[in-house]
């Protein structure tokens, strides 16, 4: 394009303007190295060049993409928790990324890949021979010391060969301008999938930005990893679980997040059992094999039976099938120990005995306590140094998880800490107080420097270890970043390894050769289906009450039809709420508090607000499993129910918006979710809880004696009066309409429709008995449907569409005992009790 | 002398159990002053699958699989065992106590007998700052390890309420010590948190009292049921020797060794878990016969 130089030149002025104005205040902290500005005082050049494009952007631009990346990351759901909170935290993202220039990164690189490899090699002996430790090279206290030396898998062989099989070390920049680690990660490294989902933002939000700086894509490393763990198992094919903790944990999303990326299920302990000598996962097609298990559960919680007895986060048994060579676990349980500081000192002199090299990242300078010289030395001059515990997180004797700084504490600790050292140096460090150096970070139409922490994350494969172009950037108010955990004021970045050449695009996409094509999208655990069921049903259970609350709404507001709608019929409407929790009672002098009440009250289960919360938290479980579009639907719908309406016509427009969002939703599910097992759960959930409620309507509007108005009622509420008018010239009749809600099984609303639907999702559902007889959902269901479509509106009294109410309720206690992990085959185990 | 040891433990569970694994850790040492001379273990129902291992201490472990549908599980495990040890006098000289510790620290070996596993807290000894004060004043500076630990004994012997009623396996050891009672169990808990707050290595015990005491002499606490006290390593000259705080006695002729571990869950006798129901009963018989 001609044009385009002109164009350019014409918005340098301005963008340059703005950019000294951003940098003008931008100053290296004292004794601190910093990203953008380099050791020569000048701005780096990855950095300019990044600068350059970025002040192009106009003000108003920049701060709409902001808040687009924002807003993303909202509506996508991407949250974190707090240590001992128990609400979701939205993401904090720093807007600006952390830039590192391809040169630096090629030596972090090759420094990290040592690293892990030193590791690997560490752990094959120290559980197996402990060679290192007979003879000298590593004491046996910095190896006993750690909860994470697993006593229970000394001397067993890894399945798949290896200990580790995803690090990560926490790096900063020391003021020497070389990567320093700061800590290690070789139990199971967070924060990749966080990686994934900042990616994702920044470079939507900035995409031209993004593809003019030539960043590395990180895409290929998480193919590698996927495909070497895949080829760790002893078939083709193999099934490969991400055991989480479960909803409740602080990284769920996370874990979510990479199961659905990376193709895994997603699975928690009581999902899976021991059967043989292998793991299998509960499907709602019996047991299944599992080949291989990417950990985020801590080593300890794995086994009850072996390991820590009151874990119910585990597998009874898992520890005896890794004997058996049954399941690779990666990392494989005891990789923890390498994460003790009492080992740092160690490290270059095992690198040389084990590698024949030396070792290229250099630490924090470590002194571990429980060496005679090394204690006095900290002793000595005790206020010089970062104190911090030999093994775990805390400092022993110290409440708070951060590191200590003796030279900050009140006298009486300082002897109290000094006392601990040396009865029991064995599990405290020193560190030098080293600063590391910050990067920029954008604060009110300015930039700032911040210090920050990078974990980079290495994978094994068979050709060596990769490590992912980018990381994990957490970066801290406080000038010591080397304890940033995700909690107060800290936010997290993306980080862009830079190119000059232009780098090439990827995605998670194999090639043609290696994928055998295959429809059905592999097995249903049972607690996924459960779950799916309970979405269904919480759905549609949400859907009658606001039909009943637009009914008791539209009658009262509007005189002429209210005039039409007997009182009778609105008490009716307002004992259904009632039962269903809703609301606490019927009232006859002030409807409008009964239907406020119902939409939005905070206390009653059965209120449209808590079904659609109940909505949202089952389906955080199966956030591998839904669309980003349906869970920022229900993100919405929650929200906007929420906020207080109070009057009359805003309550009916509430109850109409989410109804037309549970449409949609409704939608999606049908159009959208592959019809594989999983989709038979929502659906069946739905069915059967439309079934039971339209059932419910009938039996309340269309009684022996009903009239008109109670006809018309039940018609709104199962949304039959366009079909009704169209099909009979005459107002309401009973057999009629009792025909249209529940016999016609061409009305998508009735309960016959709702009854041949759920027969032909069990009838498509894998059988779980050997022994040939038709199963007990089944035969409930077909009983059902014959009933239904021999049954004669005229004789459908009262009694029997109670009868069928229940025959329906039970038919749903079937599904859900027959499938589900609370089902009679696959109790959660229990502990043996007392001492035996 | 020579023991014949019953030990039967029962279940009786309130609804059926389709489904138990369990880890059976039954079988007595041999090692330092003690000789196995047979064993045998009858379990019912019959388990589909019984395998046996050493685990890390060296502890003969049985796992059991049980997949027959059952009210009562029974575990009967009958042992022949000769027993010649000899402890140290109460007050023999042993290395300063500070010596101990340094070695410790200091060890090349991760082994089960290695010190080095037993200074550390443990899943159910946690290192805690006042029980690590209480015992400090029996290890005076330059003490020696065996007159301190028999003191230490001695005032957790005088301090502590035997109580059999008072604690379960879950009470933690702070409100143990706190209350000042409890069973054998935590006893030696409380015995090794302290030691092990001082760097010292304590190991924990479980075993077997004879049943009927020498004439003339008590009856000793615990000797119905499965026993448990503590092993301190007293330095490469003393090794490992036994103390139980139970009774304050250093063990000898009287007590057998079932397995050593750093605190119970590492040597629970019967262990495991059940697909069924959640209400247990559970009785625990326990026999120590004198042959010769």
């Amino acid at each position: 394009m001609s044009g385009q130089g002109n164009n350019q030149e014409s918005k340098a002025r301005p963008g340059q303007r703005r950019m000294a104005q951003w940098t003008r205040d931008y100053a290296r902290l004292p004794g601190t190295p910093d990203e953008y500005i380099g050791p020569d005082g000048a701005p780096r050049a990855a950095w300019t060049r990044f600068f350059d494009a970025f002040s192009a952007l106009s003000a108003g631009d920049i701060e709409r993409r902001f808040a687009s990346a924002d807003r993303h990351l909202r509506e996508a759901g991407v949250t974190y928790r707090a240590p001992g909170e128990t609400a979701d935290r939205l993401w904090p993202l720093s807007h600006l990324p952390l830039i590192i220039d391809e040169a630096d990164w090629q030596q972090l690189t090759t420094g990290i890949a040592q690293r892990a490899q030193l590791f690997e090699m560490i752990l094959r002996d120290l559980y197996g021979e402990a060679r290192l430790v007979s003879d000298g090279a590593v004491p046996a206290a910095a190896i006993a010391g750690s909860n994470e030396y697993l006593r229970a898998v000394c001397g067993v062989k890894p399945p798949g060969n290896r200990y580790l099989h995803f690090y990560a070390a926490d790096v900063g920049r020391g003021p020497d301008g070389r990567w320093w680690v700061l800590n290690d990660r070789t139990q199971a490294p967070s924060g990749a999938g966080y990686a994934l989902e900042n990616r994702l933002v920044l470079s939507r939000a900035f995409s031209n930005l993004y593809k003019s700086m030539n960043v590395e894509r990180v895409a290929p490393f998480f193919e590698a990893f996927r495909d070497s763990l895949r080829a760790s198992a002893d078939r083709d094919e193999p099934r490969i679980g991400l055991l989480t903790p479960g909803a409740f944990s602080e990284t769920y999303f996370e874990h979510a997040t990479l199961a659905r990326y990376l193709g895994f299920l997603l699975v928690e302990g009581d999902d899976l059992a021991v059967s043989g000598d292998r793991i299998h996962i509960r499907t709602v097609a019996g047991l299944k094999r599992l080949d291989v298990l990417l950990r985020r559960v801590d080593s300890n919680f794995l086994d009850p039976l072996e390991l820590d007895a009151s874990s119910h986060l585990g597998v009874p048994g898992l520890i005896d099938v890794l004997r058996k060579d049954g399941v690779v676990v990666a990392n494989m349980p005891g990789s923890g120990v390498l994460e003790a500081r009492a080992l740092l000192g160690f490290l270059p002199s095992l690198c040389h005995r084990l590698l024949g090299e030396t070792l290229i990242m250099p630490h924090i300078a470590t002194w571990w306590c429980g060496q005679k010289s090394a204690r006095e030395e900290v002793l000595s001059r005790l206020e010089d140094f970062v104190i911090e515990g030999a093994y775990g997180r805390a400092v022993p004797g110290f409440s708070s998880h951060a590191p200590v700084l003796a030279g900050e504490l009140p006298p009486a600790d300082r002897d109290r800490l000094r006392q601990a050292i040396t009865d029991r140096g064995i599990d405290y460090v020193g560190q030098e107080l080293v600063r590391l150096s910050t990067t920029p970070v954008w604060e009110e139409g300015r930039i700032t420097p911040r210090p920050f922490v990078l974990r980079v994350f290495a994978a094994a494969t068979p050709q060596g270890w990769t490590i992912m172009p980018g990381g994990f950037c957490r970066i801290a108010e406080k000038a010591d970043a080397r304890a940033v955990s995700m909690g107060d004021g800290v936010r997290s970045a993306d980080v862009w390894v830079v190119s000059d050449k232009a780098v090439a695009s990827a995605t998670l996409l194999p090639g043609a050769d290696t994928v055998r094509i295959r429809r059905i999208a592999g097995v249903v655990p049972s607690r996924a289906a459960d779950n799916l069921f309970w979405l269904g049903r919480y759905l549609e259970r949400a859907e009658a009450t606001l039909r009943l609350i637009r009914a008791l709404g539209t009658s009262t507001r509007d005189p002429a039809k209210g005039a039409s709608t007997a009182l009778h019929s609105v008490e009716r409407i307002q004992r259904i709420l009632v039962t269903w929790d809703a609301t606490s009672q019927a009232t006859r002098t002030n409807p409008a508090r009964v239907i406020a009440e119902a939409l939005q009250s905070e206390e009653k289960f059965g209120s449209a607000l808590s079904l659609v919360r109940s909505v949202q938290r089952t389906a955080s479980s199966l956030r591998e499993r839904l669309s980003p579009d349906a869970w920022q639907i229900i993100t919405e719908m929650v929200e906007r129910l929420a906020l207080q309406v109070d009057d009359d016509d805003s309550i009916v427009s509430a109850a109409e918006l989410t109804l037309q969002e549970l449409a949609s939703l409704a939608g999606l599910a049908q159009e959208n979710m592959n019809r594989a097992a999983g989709w038979r759960f929502l659906d069946m959930g739905r069915r059967a809880e439309r079934a039971i409620n339209t059932a419910r309507f009938a039996r309340q509007f269309a009684y022996d004696e009903a009239g008109e108005d109670d006809l018309d009622v039940l018609l709104t509420l199962v949304d039959c009066q366009i079909t009704y008018r169209s099909r009979y010239l005459v107002g309401p009749a009973l057999a009629p309409v009792r025909d249209l809600a529940v016999l016609d099984p061409y009305n998508p609303r009735s309960v016959a429709f709702q009854v041949a639907a759920l027969n032909d999702h069990i009838a498509a559902l894998p059988s779980l008995k050997e022994h040939g007889l038709i199963e007990r959902p089944q035969r409930l269901a077909v009983a059902l449907q014959a009933t239904l479509t021999t049954a004669e509106a005229a004789t459908l009294d009262v009694k029997t569409l109670f009868a069928l109410e229940q025959d329906l309720l039970n038919l749903a206690d079937a599904i859900g005992l027959h499938y589900f992990p609370h089902g009679p085959n696959a109790s959660r185990p229990e502990k043996l009790t007392g001492l035996a | 002398m020579i023991y014949d040891i019953r030990h039967v433990t029962t279940y009786a569970y309130e609804s059926p159990v389709s489904f138990a694994r369990c880890s059976l850790r039954l079988e007595p040492r041999t090692d330092d002053g003690q000789q196995l001379i047979s064993h045998a273990v009858e379990i019912r129902p019959r388990p589909a699958e019984r395998t046996v291992r050493r685990d890390f201490f060296g502890t003969h472990t049985e796992s059991v699989l049980i997949e027959t549908a059952h009210r009562n599980l029974r575990i009967d495990s009958r042992s022949r065992v000769s027993v010649a040890r000899l402890a140290p006098g109460r007050a023999a000289p042993s290395p300063p106590w500070e010596r101990i510790r340094d070695v410790a620290f200091e060890a090349t070996s991760l082994g089960p007998a290695s010190p080095v596993g037993y200074v550390f807290a443990s899943s159910l000894v946690p290192v805690l700052a006042p029980l690590t004060a209480y015992a400090a004043p029996s290890f005076a500076p330059g003490g020696g390890i065996l007159m301190g630990a028999v003191d230490l004994m001695r005032r957790i012997r005088g301090d502590f309420r035997y109580d059999s009623k008072a604690t379960v396996i879950s009470t933690p050891l702070k409100e143990v010590f706190e209350k000042r009672h409890g069973v054998c169990q935590d006893f030696a808990h409380v015995m090794i948190a302290g030691l092990r707050g001082l760097g010292l290595p304590a190991a924990y015990v479980s075993g077997y009292l004879r049943t009927v005491p020498p004439a003339g002499q008590p009856r000793l606490q615990g000797a119905d049921a499965s026993h448990a006290w503590v092993s301190v390593w007293c330095g490469a000259e003393l090794g490992w020797v036994g103390f139980d705080p139970t009774n304050d006695l250093l063990v000898e002729n009287d007590h057998i060794v079932l397995s050593i571990g750093r605190d119970f869950s590492d040597v629970s006798p019967v262990d495991g878990i059940i697909v069924g129901s959640p209400k247990q009963k559970l009785n625990v018989a326990v026999d120590v016969l004198l042959v010769e």
